[in-house]
């Protein structure tokens, strides 16, 4: 592994195109709609960060901030889907950028749509930075100490 | 929507840094319009606006060239799907208004291309949307 990591920097390896749209629609966000926590864990590595670019909201670490952010999200939201999605996949970045739209219901509440985007940098073949673009208010808040 | 690649990897990017926001910054509207099919969508999804067509893309940057005093665009982390013609990008934008008020922003933008100029181009804004 190269000493020094930058988003979609130079001296990556490359994995195959189709492993990027995979962790993207098949692992990570099957994992979220789905509400299984173990399975979007495993996307990311352990030190990575997610930012919320729109409202400058950054969940720093897989397990301090991101699995928080998802423990609050999955228990605030009774029905979470993403889909629509368009890839813009770049293997000798190692990275890939989606476009995608999201339908959200609060417990209790009425349906939200959004059209969002997250670029994902990946650090060998885990997510090792997140950036989420939200159409409305940020969803991904801070978990409840 | 899915069209056929034509551009490699260093034309992709070379036409959203180069030949778009070069020509953006430098307010060259007839620089900037070329980049676009006659018929091409732009999208500033954080604020589910749309100008379709170059006619009403021109009008947005008359709007936006006039609204500032200077327009930087840099910074640019690309991410270029030569496969299908896509190309997106983040980078800081500083825009320095008349009163020299200074907006900073970092965006995303996604660009669809159909034989060689932009077809689609979607928009994601850290803050307030300033093409209106």
């Amino acid at each position: 592994m190269m000493a020094e990591w930058n988003e979609g920097g130079a001296g990556q390896a490359a994995l195959p195109y189709a492993y990027y749209i995979d962790i993207v629609a098949k692992r990570y966000f099957d994992g979220v709609d789905n509400k299984n926590m173990q399975q979007v864990m495993d996307c990311f590595t352990d030190d990575a960060i997610l930012t919320e670019v729109t409202s400058n909201t950054v969940h720093t670490g897989r397990e301090a901030g991101i699995r928080a952010m998802f423990t609050k999200l999955f228990a605030d939201f009774s029905d979470i889907w993403h889909g629509n999605f368009v890839h813009t996949t770049d293997p000798d970045s190692n990275a890939i950028c989606s476009q995608f739209t999201v339908l959200i219901t609060p417990n209790g509440g009425y349906e939200l749509r959004y059209e969002n985007c997250n670029r994902f940098y990946l650090k060998g073949d885990k997510f090792h930075r997140v950036h989420v673009y939200m159409s409305g208010d940020n969803l991904l808040k801070e978990g409840d100490a | 929507m899915q069209y056929e690649p034509t551009l490699n990897r260093a034309e992709l990017i070379a036409l959203a840094t180069k030949s778009y926001f070069a020509n953006v910054d430098a307010k060259n509207m007839d620089g900037a319009l070329a980049c676009f099919n006659d018929e091409a969508l732009f999208c500033v999804q954080t604020a589910f606006t749309r100008h379709a067509g170059k006619s009403a893309i021109k009008r947005m940057f008359e709007d936006f060239f006039g609204a500032y005093a200077s327009i930087v665009h840099k910074d640019f982390v690309c991410t270029v799907d030569e496969k299908n013609g896509r190309i997106a990008a983040s980078f800081e934008a500083v825009l320095t208004g008349h009163d020299g008020k200074i907006t900073q922003l970092f965006n995303t933008n996604f660009w669809r291309i159909r034989d060689g100029k932009f077809q689609e181009v979607y928009v994601y804004f850290s803050g307030e949307n300033v093409l209106v």
